[in-house]
């Protein structure tokens, strides 16, 4: 009983002021992701990463957009998201205060415009991805002209991009055949 | 109460293990064996006929120094047309290893003879055989279900691959409870305690009923699975396998982070990954570090069912520190998230590593002042002494694992056993009393958290340096192999085999305390009502799986219901009995 009553006074008082004084955490602590929506190209290498599904992504093909989708009620704050992000769009911080009185300030959403193929017209990558791929070929060096064909070709489709090549390719068999039947 | 301890710094043996066994099976079973295929250097799977499955079991465990940790079926109709059942036999006498014994069932004729019989350490796998995969063990003696709901369809058998998509649920079969609850050593004059399953405040329904003579416990049963989670079949129809990973960490919220190693470890063992050394040995720190906070825990219980709750108070305080550890290594106080397979994702900075040393430090000083004043304590001595005994017998014949089975005087720890991370290059020290009562399993924790703090400093001081996370492999498809790791309630055991979709085919997610319910009933049989609490919670389960008490006088033909508070406070007290009534 002594020894126990000797511990407690050793003890002391080891509650801390909480909400009055601030929490204590370690600089590793891992609380909210934070995103940053001007950072994002729409990727969406955290919504496949994510193993919680925390992360969504979802395609209006009529609209033409995708909505990038937070759900912090799903969130295990694992920070793969942080992990695979190639923008640093996605950051966790040390927030950890998280409740709210509406299940819907629960979300977080983002909406990015998709390109249109220039050729078929359909809706196939989100714009912003696009124009990150333009910026970083022109910071690796691409000349001014060069600049213009690939904004053009960065435009068009996978599938046009194909049937493109695949004509070409053709044609020129077509020329090849014909040059050797002279 | 004797003690005894067994160090080993193990020694590196680089040569296969297992053949000799496999080739005693065959010398006394010339015709059963049909395959045998090796996984790694100490896992062996032989097929063998099905007729021998019982046999072929029985002579590795009793004859051969075996244990039967796990055991499961997965449905491989689609790879070569038969279910397959499979039984890993830990090998623990002589030379070490895991022979897996298989074998395949016709889906013509779901039905195969049961191994309960003559090892009834595969009861509960078993009845779960049966639930999910409609493989009916023949001669089982216990052919209650074990996992499925009393409203669940006879004929859908969740795990197979073609049953009901996951995200739906069948419509359900009946209204009332079907569950028969045994009663063998005593009669239909025993009153009935039923503790459970559920309660507001509880997160992990049980239900317990006792079977009372007076304050007498003269048997126990219970059921389990009221919040099964699904996730083996999630995992393998949702997830990837760096998912898996996250998910197995959310098998408990206490060990955890031994889930998502021994997951890790059986997708590392099938497909040969070598993991980094520097990786090997994070993990076995955080391991330890998880084992610091879980034993700390369930002192602190002991001391709170005991009826000594500024103990409780007082080891909940220092078991901070070990969350504050965790904290700082992984970034969660629960070791979450730090883990994929082929490594871990964060190294550790050296600030981390000196802080951690410090707290390791204060914090061992202060459970060294706890522990002296808590077996001072009389009233700690007089409740756990001779209380819940397992006997050695029963230990031997159900495989109970961690501070159960070391409790009575096995030194059963697949750390030393089958060293897994780190555990072969670190210092390790099985302990084990022979008592077999409250006292041994609560010693066996005091001693192991002496142990984990000691192993904690000499990785910290020792760790090598280098990468920490290797990608350098692919994936190849029906690939298996075992995981494991010794979490503090004991051995988790998983097993899982690729798939050719990127998600695994099976994972078979074996925790500790499935391996120590089976056995409870013993420790419970023929202590009294107000200990009942106190031996469920020696087994260290996430404890909140008793909640209500109701109390069945067959004599008198009454039924009282008694909240579980009340319940608690009589094992406290011990004075106003709630059956006085």
């Amino acid at each position: 009983m002594l020894k126990l009553l000797k511990i407690v006074k050793d003890a002391g008082e080891v509650t801390i002021k909480y909400p009055f004084a601030p929490a204590n955490f370690t600089p590793a602590f891992r609380g909210k992701p934070e995103y940053n929506p001007a950072q994002c190209i729409a990727c969406s290498a955290c919504a496949v990463a994510c193993p919680a599904n925390a992360l969504t992504v979802e395609t209006d093909l009529e609209k033409g957009t995708l909505t990038w989708q937070f759900f912090v009620g799903r969130c295990i704050y694992c920070g793969r998201c942080e992990e695979v992000c190639p923008t640093r769009a996605i950051v966790l911080s040390q927030n950890f205060e998280l409740a709210v009185f509406n299940k819907e300030d629960l979300y977080e959403r983002a909406t990015f415009k998709l390109c249109h193929c220039l050729e078929c017209g359909r809706p196939f990558a989100p714009q912003k991805q696009i124009d990150y791929a333009l910026a970083l070929t022109a910071q690796a060096g691409a000349g001014a002209d060069e600049m213009e064909t690939l904004k053009i070709q960065f435009a068009i489709c996978p599938e046009c991009k194909r049937r493109n090549h695949l004509n070409d390719h053709l044609s020129t068999l077509c020329d090849l055949q014909t040059s050797g039947e002279k | 109460m004797t003690q005894s301890a067994e160090t080993t710094q193990n020694k590196p043996n680089n040569g296969d293990l297992g053949a000799q066994y496999v080739a005693d099976v065959r010398q006394r079973f010339p015709a059963a064996v049909i395959d045998e295929e090796r996984q790694t250097r100490d896992q062996l799977t032989i097929t063998v006929k099905l007729e021998y499955l019982p046999e072929v079991v029985e002579y590795l465990y009793y004859k051969k120094g075996g244990w039967l940790p796990v055991l499961f079926g997965n449905d491989e109709r689609t790879i070569h047309g038969n279910y397959a059942i499979y039984y890993a036999l830990s090998m623990e006498e002589g030379e070490k290893c895991w022979i897996v014994v298989r074998a395949l069932v016709d889906p013509a004729r779901p039905e195969f003879p049961s191994v309960t019989v003559k090892v009834p350490a595969a009861v509960w796998g078993e009845r779960e055989i049966r639930d999910m995969f409609g493989l009916t063990p023949a001669g089982i003696p216990d052919a209650r279900r074990l996992v499925l709901p009393d409203d669940w369809p006879e004929d859908l058998y969740p795990l197979r691959k073609d049953s009901m998509d996951y995200r739906q649920r069948p419509a359900p079969t009946t209204n009332s409870e079907t569950y028969s609850f045994v009663n063998d050593l005593g009669d239909s004059h025993n009153r009935i305690i039923p503790i459970g399953p559920m309660h507001v405040t509880s997160d992990e329904p049980g239900h317990f009923r006792l079977f009372v003579d007076g304050e007498n416990i003269v048997d126990a049963d219970y059921r389990m699975f009221y919040v099964h989670r699904g996730m083996e079949k999630t995992a393998e129809v949702r997830m990837g396998y760096h998912e898996i990973t996250f998910l197995a960490e959310r098998v408990c919220g206490i060990c955890g982070y031994a889930h998502s190693i021994a997951y890790a470890n059986t997708i590392e063992n099938a497909l040969d990954i070598k993991v980094p050394p520097r990786a090997q040995w994070i993990r076995t720190l955080l391991l330890e570090s998880e084992r610091l906070h879980s034993h700390l825990l369930n002192l602190g219980l002991v001391c709170h069912f005991s009826g000594f709750d500024s103990g409780f108070q007082q080891f909940f305080r220092v078991r901070e520190k070990s969350m504050t550890i965790a904290e700082m290594l992984t970034g969660s106080r629960k070791t979450y998230g730090l883990n994929l397979i082929g490594g871990i994702r964060r190294d550790i900075l050296e600030t981390a590593r000196k802080n951690t040393i410090a707290l390791l430090n204060e914090m061992e000083a202060e459970v060294i002042t706890l522990i002296d004043m808590l077996v001072n304590t009389t009233n700690f001595e007089q409740r756990t002494k001779g209380v819940g005994i397992l006997d050695r017998k029963v230990a031997r014949d159900y495989s109970p694992v961690g501070p159960m089975v070391r409790g009575s005087g096995f030194k059963r720890d697949v750390r030393l056993d089958h060293p897994y991370a780190a555990y072969a290059s670190v210092p390790v020290t099985a302990f084990s009393f022979d008592s077999g009562d409250i006292a041994a399993r609560v010693m066996v924790r005091v001693k192991e958290f002496f142990d984990s703090t000691a192993q904690c400093r000499y990785i910290l001081d020792n760790m090598p340096t280098g990468p920490v996370l290797t990608e350098d492999f692919a994936y190849k498809p029906y690939k298996y192999a075992l995981g494991h790791t010794e979490a503090p309630r004991g051995e988790d055991v998983h097993w899982s085999m690729t798939g050719n979709n990127q998600k695994v085919f099976r994972w078979r997610c074996r925790a500790a305390t499935y391996a120590n319910w089976p056995v409870l009933r013993y420790a419970l049989q023929g202590n009294t009502v107000s200990d009942a609490a106190l031996i469920i919670g020696s087994l260290d389960p996430c404890y909140s799986c008793t909640d209500r008490v109701t109390l069945v006088d067959v004599k008198k033909r009454k039924v009282t219901t008694v909240p579980y508070k009340d319940f608690e406070r009589y094992g406290i007290e011990r004075k106003r009995s709630p059956l006085a009534k």
